[in-house]
Order: C-alpha cells, then structure tokens, then sequence
C-alpha cells in the first residue's frame, strides 16, 4: 500500500506543479466567467443601436391608441412626422392617418424600414380595437422576444382604453395597468417542487459536458503516462520495484485526483465569480441580471454523480492505458485511441437528443449502454425523476463494464509495457491477456 | 543453502513459439560478482526479468536471498538497472531519486541524505551546480547515467542485477560503473550482470554463466571454467609488417588449431601434438619481429567463441537478449 501511495503522489505532484496545470487551473475559469458573460455585454451593447421601440406606428385607430402603445415601449416618442425618414431615427415614431390612406402610409413605411432608418412598423386600425387584431412587419419579425415586447404593450394600451372606456380615472389606469410579469418557471417531480426547469436542464448539459470533458482530458493523460513510461523505459526499472497492477492503479487514481482536484478549483471559483457577478456586471456597465434560479440539488444526485464519475472514469482509464500499453509511439497511439475516443463521442452526441426529451426510448437505452451512461444518465437525473430500477442496472452495469476493462487493461498493461516495436495484432492481443 | 544469494532451479520461459530459456540453473554465492554471459537473444534479459519477478517462469523455482522471489518485500532489496536506461524527462532529479527510492522503501529523509551523498560522489554537485535540482531532460547523457546508477543503488540493495550495464557507456562512466563494482563487492554485496563484453566480465566476475539459446552452456569460477578449457595457448605480438611466409606457418594446422587474429596480436591454440617450441623457431626463421610469446591459459572471449560458436547465434524475438 506504500507503494501504491508513492505512484499516486508521484502522479498527482508531476501534474499539479506542471505550468500548463496551473495555468488551465487558474485562468479556466477566467476564460469561461469570460464566455457566459461577453454574449449579454454584447448584446446590451447592441440593444442600443437596434431597439425595439425604434419602430414606427401608424394608427388608424382615431383613438389615440398608437402614442398608448409607444409611452409603454418605453422608448421615447419622436413625434409625428409627415412622412418620409426624418434625420436620427430612435425612438417610437407615431403616425396618426386617415383610414383611408393606411395603405399609402404602409407602402412608405415599408420603404423606410428597407432603408433601415426604422426597424419595423406597427399598424392599428378599426380591427384592432373591434377584433384585437393587428399587424407588424419589420427587420426583427423573426425574433420571439421581440415581438413579444411589441405585443405585450400593445396587449396593455388596449386594457388601458377600454379601462378608461369604463370610467376610470387615465392616471389610475396609466398606474394599474403598468404591470411587468416575470415568470420563473419550476419543475416538479414525483418527490415535489424541486428548483427551476431552465436551471435543471442547463445544470444537466452541464454536468454531461463536464463529465466527457474530465472522462476525456483525463484519459488521455493517462495513455500519455503510460506511453512516456514505454519509451523513455522508466518502466524497466519501476516494475523491478512494484508489480505493474499498482503501478496502472496509482497512475489511475493519480491522475483522477488531479481532474478532481482541478474541478474542485474551478467550483470554488465559479462559486466567487457567482457571488460576486453583481460587482462584475456593474463595472461592465450591464444591468443586474435577475439571479439565475440555481437547481436544487438532491442528495441522491451528488452520490449518483459521484459513482458516475468514478465509474466512467476508471473505465475510460483502463481502455486508454491498455492503448499506452500496447503502442511504441505517439502516432501509433493517436490511431489506437480512435476506438476509444469513438465510444465518448458517441455518449456526448446522444447528449442532446436525450436533453430535449429525457423520457424517450432513445433516452433509456443509452443510458444503460455501460459505454455512455456515465455521460447520459446523470444529465438525465438532473433533469427528470429516473426510476430508481433504471438508475440502479444502469449503475451495476457500469461497475461490471468498469471491473472489466481494468481486468483486461491490467493484463494488456502487463505484458505491453515491456513490448516494443509494432502494436499487437487482434490475435496477439488475445494471446497477450491469457498469457498473463 | 543460506550462503546463496540467487538460486535458480530449472526455470523455463516461452513465448509462442520461441523459448527464450530452457530448463535454466545458476546458483550465485552470496558476495559475488556474477556474469551472466551469452551472445544477443540468448535469453539474459528473460532471465533477468524472471527474477525480477517482473514475468514468471512457466516452470522452475527462483530463490533470492533464501526466499522464493515472489515473497513480499523481497525486491526491495534488489537493486536493478536495465538494458533499456531511461528517466522521466519532465522531473527534477532529486524529486525523481526520491521517488525510486521511496518505491524501494526507502523513507524521504533518508533517501535524502543518501541523495546528497551520491551526488557528491559521482560529482553531479559541485560548487558551482547542483545538478540534483535541474530537471532530467537538462542533463547530459552521461550525468543521466550516473542518476540512473544511483537510482539503482540509493536502496542499498543486497543483490544488485545489472542488465548489459556497460553499453552506451562513456569510458568514464564505465570505470565509474566498474569502481562501483569493485565496492559492492568489497562491502559484502552480491553484483549479477549480464553483459556481452568478455574483457569486462573476465577481468570483474568470480564467476560466470555461458548462455546460448536460452540454454546453460557452462558455468564455473572464472578460473575453474578456464582450466577446464585448458588448452595450450599462445599469445603472439609481432612487430612490423606480417610476411606471407609467417602467415603460412600460423596457416599450419598441424600445428595451429584455431587462431584469433586481432592484426598485430595473435591468441593460438596449438593443435594436438603440435609444438610450441618448433612454431617459435619457424617465426623467428621467417624472419618476424616477436615481440611477445607467452604460453597462456585461454580468455573467456576464445572460451566463450568456442563454445556459443558452435551452438550458434539466433536474434531472440523481444530484441532484449
């Protein structure tokens, strides 16, 4: 057990003090913090120049319903102009026209818009107030939020008039009418409530990317080990010491603490840049964004996420030592890791199909194929209740693949170690793992 | 049995189809300097490994140190340095001794102290450079080799096996390896190498073991194998140019039976019934300049030609001998 511990500190200090670790480890974070937040300062950023409100209304209303629905875009009101684009055009521009000239009033608008000095126009006529129709075209129709907006203050200005239609007071239904709805939405399983559905989902991609980014980053640092063990021959005077079962466990739990380790790092860090993001988003000068409903994480995920990993770890680990073992060279060893890679990028392209629907048959069966479950199934928990038998085969299923593939890697490691020259055919492989 | 520090009872490895040892027995006293000898493929490295319990034998015992090699702790008090030599690259010397040591056992203080004290010995710290803190890949070839002997020996192992040790050696490093030697052995230890080079093995071993196609050819005291193959032998030096009517006479096989020419030194075994005294006379007759002629016991070079010769040389199938 000494010894065992020698290998796996010797693997873990290597790694750790490795300036490419430190690195990765530190600015990691940085670089991510960095991507989830430039794509909202950009976007507020560009909001600016492109506003909803940038719109033009022509009301055909008689009512006075276009300037109701321009003071709730929020945008700022130009004015009427007689037509034609007149100078800077931000803000809402409403034009009031006769029934019968609404159609001369769209053919200019629509030329004014292909001429991007407006972004859209909004036309209201008698419908609008009989039948609560009306009709937008701009350069944004094809964005739902946008349109959203749009549809949402027109929806207000229309409660505002028939409210005021009743009798009440323009200025206590400027006030009552002036609501802003933000929904959160949640998820409920057979246990209950339990945290956002937006969150859940983005935590279980999270944790199906995390978990093939560790299972490959990881792995391949091991086949790197091993083959820097092969061709530098160090490995000659380490089996002389300790028997090559401890020195392939070492290296695996070595190399599993510092991707461990690392996470944990990277956890605290986004914990800070998480607390902190009001500070951050201030000095950026973006508004606070509202506090993204963190998932509740149940216990019996954490457990599952852990066995996961563990599992899915040390499975990919034993196939990418097994593959250090059995090749003499770096290019022979990126070649003999195809199939393995294969194995992971098949369990990461399921990941998406079996996000948008994590109760299909698709959903099921790969996540009990032992290859890909360890990827699958806790992205799959994150987001729905897994029947408890399904979680449990699927585990089982991955601990017997798991025991396995160490069997075979730690006979393959064996006898390779020592091997040099070209890799191994089928048969000698064959011959190599019963030899041992 | 207590005093030997290796036995090995009639151990043999195959591999597919090749038998790389057959039906294998050596036993090496404790304190001695043991040669394992035998040309490329012969099945050395195999048997290295097999004690090493690095691979095991498909039959036959393996004794060290009274134990059988399999029990637990034992290699710890082997020291070994193969064939193929290297370190990892990316580690700081003296981070990597440490681990070699802490591997044999050996706790990270003491490994320390005798770090230090090596270094100092095969002068990789010096007043100006602590090699010991530079990193593996920032030495010399030649310095990795002396990190590699310590390496090999900051355990202070009671068997030391030595796999070809002087190949890709440097002279320097060689005298170094062979001072070594020479101390291990004076200090009570028991040194095995394998080696190809018969000057190197004659000159350090007590006793040797002549191995061929994984098969025991002799073995024996340096001495005892040598007066066993005693034979009158010749060694010849001439000076000047050699004439064709000397190499006539050295040509005669009914007087010489076999002769190594190495150009200006000749090693001849003379015939059955041949002379010696008659060959000198015929040399001196012809007119050659002979600077030396001197009856001499065979080396193990004409031992070892005479017998593997005959048994052949096969390249073996892992390329390791």
């Amino acid at each position: 057990m000494a010894k065992l511990w020698t290998v796996i500190k010797r693997e873990f200090i290597e790694r750790v003090r490795n300036k490419w670790f430190v690195v990765v480890t530190i600015f990691g974070p940085v670089f991510f913090g960095v991507i989830m937040v430039l794509p909202g300062y950009l976007s507020v950023k560009g909001m600016k120049s492109a506003r909803v409100a940038d719109i033009r209304i022509i009301d055909a209303t008689g009512t006075g319903l276009g300037d109701r629905v321009a003071a709730r875009l929020g945008g700022g009101v130009t004015g009427q102009s007689g037509g034609g684009a007149a100078g800077e055009a931000t803000g809402t521009q409403v034009l009031v026209v006769e029934p019968a000239k609404l159609a001369d009033a769209e053919s200019l608008a629509t030329r004014d818009v292909m001429a991007k000095t407006r972004r859209g126009y909004l036309v209201l006529d008698s419908l609008t107030i009989s039948a609560h129709k009306a009709h937008y075209a701009g350069r944004n129709a094809s964005s739902l939020n946008e349109l959203q907006i749009i549809e949402n203050a027109l929806r207000s200005a229309i409660l505002g008039q028939r409210l005021e239609r009743e009798g009440l007071d323009p200025k206590r239904v400027e006030a009552l009418t002036r609501v802003r709805v933000d929904m959160a939405s949640e998820r409920i399983t057979d246990k209950g409530r339990g945290g956002s559905g937006l969150g859940s989902a983005i935590f279980g991609f999270l944790i199906a990317f995390l978990l093939y980014m560790m299972i490959v980053l990881y792995g391949q640092m091991i086949l790197r080990g091993v083959l820097e063990e092969k061709t530098t021959r160090v490995a000659e005077v380490i089996v002389s010491s300790v028997s090559t079962d401890i020195l392939l466990a070492g290296k695996v739990i070595g190399v599993g603490a510092v991707g461990l380790f690392q996470q944990l790092v990277w956890l605290g860090s986004a914990a800070g840049l998480y607390l902190f993001r009001e500070q951050i988003f201030s000095k950026l000068g973006m508004p606070t964004m509202p506090a993204m409903p963190l998932p509740k994480v149940p216990a019996e995920l954490i457990v599952a996420l852990v066995l996961f990993f563990i599992l899915g770890y040390g499975l990919y680990a034993a196939l990418f030592a097994a593959v250090g073992a059995m090749v003499s060279s770096q290019e022979d060893a990126n070649q003999a890791a195809q199939p393995v890679i294969m194995l992971l990028v098949f369990s990461i392209i399921f990941a998406q199909p079996v996000m948008l629907n994590p109760t299909s048959r698709l959903a099921e069966i790969v996540s009990w194929v032992p290859f890909s479950a360890p990827v699958i199934m806790p992205m799959r928990m994150a987001v729905i209740q897994v029947p408890w038998y399904e979680l449990a085969g699927s585990l089982t299923g991955v601990a017997i693949t798991c025991a396995l593939c160490v069997w075979l890697a730690a006979r393959i490691y064996r006898v390779g170690l020592l091997m040099y020259g070209k890799r191994p055919s089928m048969r000698e492989l064959v011959r190599w793992i019963r030899q041992s | 049995m207590a005093d030997l520090a290796l036995e090995i009872r009639g151990i043999t490895k195959r591999f597919a189809a090749h038998l790389a040892v057959s039906e294998l027995s050596l036993a090496v006293p404790r304190g001695a300097v043991y040669g394992l000898l035998g040309p490329n493929g012969a099945g050395k490295t195999t048997t290295i490994r097999m004690i090493l319990n690095v691979i095991a034998p498909d039959s036959g015992t393996i004794t060290v140190l009274g134990s059988p090699n399999t029990s637990p702790g034992l290699l710890d008090r082997l020291g070994y340095l193969p064939e193929e030599r290297g370190l990892y690259k990316k580690m700081q010397v003296r981070r990597l001794l440490r681990f070699l040591a802490e591997l044999k056992g050996v706790d990270a203080r003491t490994a320390d102290a005798r770090i230090d004290e090596w270094l100092d010995r095969l002068s990789l710290r010096t007043a100006e450079k602590d090699w010991g803190n530079a990193k593996v890949d920032e030495l010399s070839r030649g310095m990795q080799q002396k990190v590699q002997f310590i390496g090999t020996l900051l355990h202070d192992p009671d068997v030391v096996i030595l796999d070809e040790p002087f190949s890709g050696l440097d002279p320097i490093n060689s005298q170094a390896l062979k001072d070594t030697v020479v101390d291990l052995k004076r200090r009570g230890r028991t040194v095995l190498f394998s080696t190809h080079l018969m000057d190197n093995a004659e000159r350090l071993c007590d006793s040797v073991c002549i191995i061929a196609r994984g098969e025991k050819v002799l073995d024996g005291t340096v001495s005892g194998v040598k007066s066993e193959h005693h034979k009158r032998n010749i060694a010849l030096s001439l000076g000047g140019e050699t004439s064709g009517e000397v190499s006539a006479i050295l040509a005669d096989r009914s007087q010489v039976a076999r002769m190594d020419d190495s150009n200006r030194f000749f090693e001849i075994e003379m015939a059955p019934g041949g002379d010696p005294q008659l060959l000198l006379q015929r040399l001196v007759a012809a007119g050659a300049a002979v600077h030396r002629f001197e009856l001499i016991q065979p080396s193990l070079h004409q031992i070892f030609l005479e017998r593997v010769g005959a048994v052949g040389v096969e390249e073996g199938m892992s390329g390791h001998g």
